[in-house]
């Protein structure tokens, strides 16, 4: 089992893949990586299909199948079974089979003019054309790369089989153990005499896992790729902390040999009806055992993330410093002068703002209306005439919301400065003026804007300053790299009408995407905002604690503190993305999502 | 004058000079080095001084995590500076240089950027030597002056005019050689000798841009020239694979079909067969050819409606391996613009990329190659940074590890995107339709990508820009997926390609059988391109579409809207000929027929073991 957890190609890929942003969009239905401890890795990427101005609930949901040992042994095998493996992915996440459609990706050596290296190609497209014949799916795309060689070196044949079908959001499950005590099978396809599933028994068992799934009859499924049932098991394993116990039955061929066309499924407690064959059952004790057999799923843990942490880090030392949890209780809110039937929220656009079509979104499913504008600066022109349009929607606004995204490319080495350009325009930053001070308007800034924000002086000091190297800041995360995830904040103060639908000591989970979230601040400035209620929220762990712990505070943050607000709570600004918060996301990580930002703030407006 | 400013990171926030450090000392073995500085450097021209200062602590740093230097004092350092080669897109620079014009609302200054490395530590000559050699990438950088700067202009020679290739038609074969090899061409010898006849055909001896343009269609990147190779006979040596090749006969006969077996054949003939059978209903075709397409019902608020659903693989393997981050970056970005063309929002990606052990020691790594260290994560880098800028999700990532793969990379980029079938018009262009290029600008670092950096003695003699490898602009590439996800402005295209492979003769080439490009018109991002490489240099982050002419004033002011450069540059005509002119002449004008026939026919017999 160590050497397993250990080999490069079961090991984890954690700190590969967390530096991709994966919740941009309010449609990731599946995080890449489940369960409480965002442990398990998904076998299929589910996403809502992107709508512009309204969430949809039908997802999209793709999955790859390969296996360079296979295939290098028999192109054709080894393509049969990466169809098979990419269609199983998609059909253990939830999916039905009908209407799945397939697209793939060839490499292979320079074939040169030597009949035996074209054949290598060749009888990987014909293993391929067999699996999409006998399972009646056809791949519809694809791309062919013939260059993998350098001197006397090749790259191993490769087809790589990409799995697309499209499904209803509520069909969607995950693959990580849920519950200690369920029992967990095994179902099988049958097999022909060269070890490929057969396919009609492999479009039968299609057919009786989704419904499997469809009945609630089973609330996790993994399909066995590279590492077999080992694999799956102890990957189930991880995401909720959870051991295992095989049935003692189960022999080692099985659990280590390939499996390709099985399911790993965990039944609901509930299900009564006979399913499959046992492998074993879920345990609450953190080990993996058959019969007197055991090891430590800590342990396993511990090899398994540790093969590429020196290449690809995630889990770096961190201060295990204690933090205070901090605790304001408003009793008062701000109120605006005027009140407003429908509020409008101008969202700027910069080179380089990506998050504008998630801001909107969450702005008016909370019933106010978005304005999105486009700065342009293609010429001194378009900027002056920007400047101008830009001040007159300010002060016809009733909130401004700078929307995360990476304005410049968050060049020069640092964020926001193309906001905080444009912001200091006299004209502009006048209307700021205007909308915070005598019209009592509301400014959020998330991630991006967030940064924004902070170096323009709006928060914590709800003005437009100069800064100075005494200024509160956000700079690059400890790790030294992007970081995409879930993590957990609690509220340290609901002063802010932001948060006003919120009770101190409330933990929410966010998704946080960024490589520049560390906090920084004098201890002189964080008493004085502590005093007044201005620290919003701050990273915990899994007890509520706030830590500095890389896997709950993100990037570093001093005393782990995520979102601040202005003196009088008008302005906040948060990294984590409470606009990437719609109905069946997220479903392998279990949490309270939904602040209520945007609820609160037109309410602001409305109440 | 030039002002220049060095912006160093305060101690304790330094973590890419901590980093910087920790691999020479960790990856090199050069244990004496102490420390590690790294300064950014700055040089700003056509500013004024006022302007300047003001840019210093609002735009090149930020004074709560930066310190600044007017001079840094190098004594007992080793010291040596890095910048992009001449032509390399510098984001750093760009946006410096646009931040200032945001704040001054004047034009945009000239800005420089770059990298002055201070090393700390008794360093032997070769030591230094090794860490240049680690940190400076010579197909995208370079050891820049530690000197001050008179100026930031570039002076750019007045290129010349396209010449024609005398006596072409008269070449022996032995002739044909030494061109073939001269030029660099990725044709071959039988490809060469169909353009002969062809241009005896016509009458008259290529240009110079028409046989580059030529290698370049039919390159086995644009064109699956290996894939379309005949294969003529097949020996087996295996049952199973006989028993599949002769289903694969049969499945070919039922069709009626008689085109020669090659392994694009055998990979598409499942599908037609399917369709055949009525087994792939969803499945949306189109004479444009963008990428998966399929009708799919998607629910919003409880109602149905059709939508089109889009996908695409695509790698980019040797890119991302002599230059990972620009490699990977161009990957994704590359994937995404085959469902944009379509008109369709991308919004998910998934990479699957093979690698050989990151884990092996620097010195195991072969002669010639990056260290798989440096490629797995610089790649990881480049590809997120692009990824997380454009913003798609990108929500599933494996990297397969392969001992094999050290022979060159695997990088793949999937995409995943959709629009409402109502946005998407798909017509044949006719004649007196408009061409618009739209996003990036030309420049050198895109030629010849796609026949595989062919360098022949005219570009080579220009030094000015010669960067080989081209980087992302993902702030670009999202205006573009803006412009297109907005119905008024996707309704207007008839018809769109990306510039992938081959530039403008490629991408608005392939648009319409007949059509008029005015390569003047074509905007360049530094003077000094001559003819041959407007029509050849590839582009990120550009788009052609083909509107009705009386809609392109709306579509380039849409574009207008969305911070997008937008410029007509070419009309559809009635004949099939594809016509580039360039300073009043025509360079190029060779007809579809010829061009679509993929050069000579190729032939191969293969071994089924």
């Amino acid at each position: 089992m160590q050497a397993l957890a250990s080999d490069l190609n079961v090991c984890s890929k954690r700190g590969l893949s967390e530096r991709f942003d994966s919740t941009i969009g309010r449609g990731t239905v599946l995080m890449p990586f489940g369960g409480k401890k965002q442990l398990t890795p998904i076998q299929a990427m589910v996403n809502k299909v992107s709508g512009e101005k309204r969430d949809t609930s039908t997802v999209s949901v793709m999955a790859y199948g390969y296996n360079p040992y296979i295939t290098e042994k028999s192109p054709y095998h080894g393509s049969y079974l990466a169809v098979v493996e990419s269609v199983c992915k998609l059909i253990c996440t939830g999916a039905s089979f009908e209407d799945t459609y397939l697209t793939f990706q060839e490499y292979f050596e320079k074939p040169k003019k030597c009949g035996k290296r074209w054949g290598k190609p060749m009888a990987a497209l014909l293993g391929a054309f067999k699996a999409q014949m006998e399972l009646g799916i056809g791949s519809i795309g694809g791309k062919d790369s013939m260059s993998g060689s350098f001197e006397n070196i090749d790259v191993p044949p490769t087809l790589v089989s990409f799995a697309v079908t499209t499904d209803h959001i509520d069909s969607i499950i995950s693959n990580e153990f849920k519950e200690a005590d369920n029992e967990v099978v095994i179902l099988k396809p049958e097999y022909d005499e060269n070890g490929l599933p057969k396919a009609e028994s492999l479009i039968d068992l299609f057919a009786k896992v989704n419904a499997l799934i469809k009945s609630g009859d089973v609330v996790a499924a993994y399909t066995p790729t590279y590492g077999g049932v080992a694999e799956a098991v102890m990957k189930m394993c991880f995401g909720n902390g959870f051991g295992f116990e095989y049935d003692e039955k189960v022999t080692n061929e099985e659990i280590f040999g390939y499996s390709y066309g099985a399911f790993v499924l965990e039944l609901s407690g509930k299900c009564d009806k006979a399913v499959g064959t046992r492998l074993g059952k879920v345990t609450k004790s953190c080990a993996i055992k058959r019969g007197e057999e055991k090891i430590c799923s800590y342990n396993l843990l511990e090899t398994y993330e540790n093969k590429l942490e020196s290449v690809f880090s995630c889990n770096i030392e961190t201060s295990k410093e204690e933090i205070p949890a901090f605790e304001f209780k408003a009793s008062k809110y701000a109120s605006p002068a005027v009140k407003t039937a429908q509020p409008q929220f101008l969202i700027p656009v910069f080179p380089g703002t990506n998050c504008e079509y998630d801001s909107a979104k969450a702005v008016e499913y909370a019933g106010a209306k978005a304005n999105i504008f486009v700065i342009n600066n293609l010429t001194k022109d378009g900027i002056a005439r920007s400047v101008e349009s830009f001040a007159k929607l300010l002060s016809e606004s009733q909130a401004v919301f700078v929307p995360g995204g990476f304005s410049g490319g968050d060049e020069p080495d640092g964020s926001g400065k193309f906001i905080t350009a444009f912001m200091r325009n006299a004209a502009i930053k006048e209307g700021i003026e205007s909308l915070l001070g005598a019209r009592d308007g509301l400014m959020c800034g998330i991630c991006n804007g967030f940064q924004a924000l902070i170096k323009l002086g709006l928060v914590p000091f709800g003005k437009i300053i100069d800064a100075d190297d005494t200024c509160p800041t956000l700079t690059f995360n400890t790790i030294a790299r992007h970081q995409s995830r879930l993590v957990r904040t609690r509220i340290a103060s609901n002063m802010s009408p932001w948060l006003r639908n919120t009770e101190v000591g409330e933990i929410y989970t966010v998704p946080i995407s960024h490589g520049e979230g560390k906090f920084l601040a004098s201890d002189a400035l964080i008493k004085e905002l502590a005093k007044n209620g201005q620290i919003a929220t701050q990273y915990v762990d899994m007890d509520g604690k706030p830590t500095y712990d890389i896997h709950f505070n993100p990037n570093g943050s001093t005393l782990a503190i995520e979102g601040i607000t202005s003196p009088d709570g008008r302005v906040i600004g948060k990294m984590g993305h409470s606009e990437r918060v719609g109905a069946g996301l997220y479903k392998n990580v279990p949490g309270e999502y939904d602040i209520k930002m945007f609820k609160s703030a037109v309410e602001y407006f409305t109440k | 004058m030039v002002y220049r400013i060095y912006v160093e990171k305060q101690k304790g926030l330094d973590n890419e000079a901590r980093g910087i450090k920790n691999e020479i000392v960790e990856l090199l073995g050069i244990k004496n080095l102490k420390s590690v500085r790294l300064i950014n450097r700055y040089d700003a021209e056509n500013i004024t001084e006022e302007l300047f200062e003001t840019a210093v602590n609002t735009v090149f740093s930020e004074p709560q995590t930066d310190i600044t230097y007017k001079e840094i004092d190098t004594k007992g350092y080793n010291v040596f500076a890095v910048e992009f080669l001449p032509g390399q897109f510098d984001q750093r620079a760009d946006s410096a240089a646009q931040c200032i014009s945001l704040i001054s609302q004047g034009d945009r200054p000239t800005v420089k950027s770059a990298k002055v490395y201070m090393l700390e530590g008794e360093l032997t000559e070769a030591e230094v030597e090794a860490i240049k050699k680690y940190v400076v990438n010579p197909v995208e950088a370079r050891i820049a002056t530690l000197d001050k700067y008179d100026t930031l202009e570039t002076k750019y020679a007045y290129p010349e005019d396209v010449k024609t290739l005398d006596g072409f038609c008269e070449m022996d074969e032995k002739a044909l050689g030494e061109f073939l090899d001269k030029l660099g061409l990725a044709m071959d010898i039988d490809d060469l000798k169909f353009c002969q006849q062809y241009f005896i055909s016509e009458k008259r001896d290529p240009t110079f841009t028409e046989i580059k343009m030529i290698d370049t269609y039919w390159s086995d990147h644009c064109r699956h020239t290996t894939f379309l190779t005949n294969i003529d006979n097949v020996t087996f040596e295996d049952k199973l694979l006989e028993d599949a090749y002769n289903e694969y006969i049969a499945t070919r006969k039922a069709l009626g079909r008689t085109k020669p077996v090659c392994l694009m054949d055998i990979a598409t003939i499942a599908v037609r067969h399917l369709k055949k059978a009525g087994k792939l209903p969803k499945l949306d075709e189109s004479e444009e050819i963008n990428a998966c397409t399929v009708k799919i019902q998607v629910e919003t608020d409880g109602k149905l409606e059709d939508w089109l659903l889009l996908f695409k693989n695509e790698t980019h393997n040797h890119p991302t391996e002599i230059e990972p981050f620009g490699g990977a970056a161009t990957c994704i970005g590359g994937a995404i613009r085959d469902p944009l063309s379509g008109r369709s929002y991308v919004y998910a990606a998934m990479r699957v990329t093979g690698a050989a052990d990151p884990t092996k020691p620097l010195s195991e790594t072969l002669e010639g190659k990056l260290p798989q260290r440096k490629i797995v994560t610089t790649a990881a880098s480049g590809y997120s940074s692009y990824g997380n800028q454009i913003g798609l999700a990108t929500g599933l990532v494996d990297e397969i590890y392969h001992d094999g793969y050290v022979a060159k990379r695997m990088e793949i980029g999937a995409v995943i995107a959709a629009a409402p079938a109502e946005n998407v018009r798909r017509e044949r262009p006719e004649p007196g339709d408009i061409v618009i290029l739209l996003g990036g600008r030309t420049g050198r670092d895109g030629c010849g990508g796609a026949t595989g950096s062919s360098k022949s003695h005219s570009l080579s003699s220009l030094e000015s820009c010669g960067a080989e490898v081209q980087k992302g602009n993902a702030p670009e590439e999202r205006k573009l997926q803006r412009l297109f996800r907005n119905p008024e402005a996707s309704k207007l295209i008839k018809r769109c390609n990306d510039f992938g492979a081959g530039g403008v003769s490629v991408a608005i080439g392939e648009l319409a059988d007949g059509l008029l490009v005015e390569l003047d018109k074509v905007p360049k991002k530094y003077e000094g391109l001559d003819g041959t490489e407007l029509a050849i240099s590839e582009s990120q982050e550009r788009m052609a579409v083909v509107v009705a002419a009386e809609d392109a004033e709306k579509f380039c002011a849409l574009a207008d809207s969305e911070n997008l450069e937008s410029t007509v540059v070419a009309t559809v005509t009635e004949e099939p000929r594809l016509v580039l002119k360039h300073r009043g002449k025509a360079i190029v004008n060779i007809s579809r027929e010829f061009l679509n026939s993929n050069g000579a026919e190729k032939h191969i017999d293969i071994t089924l073991s």
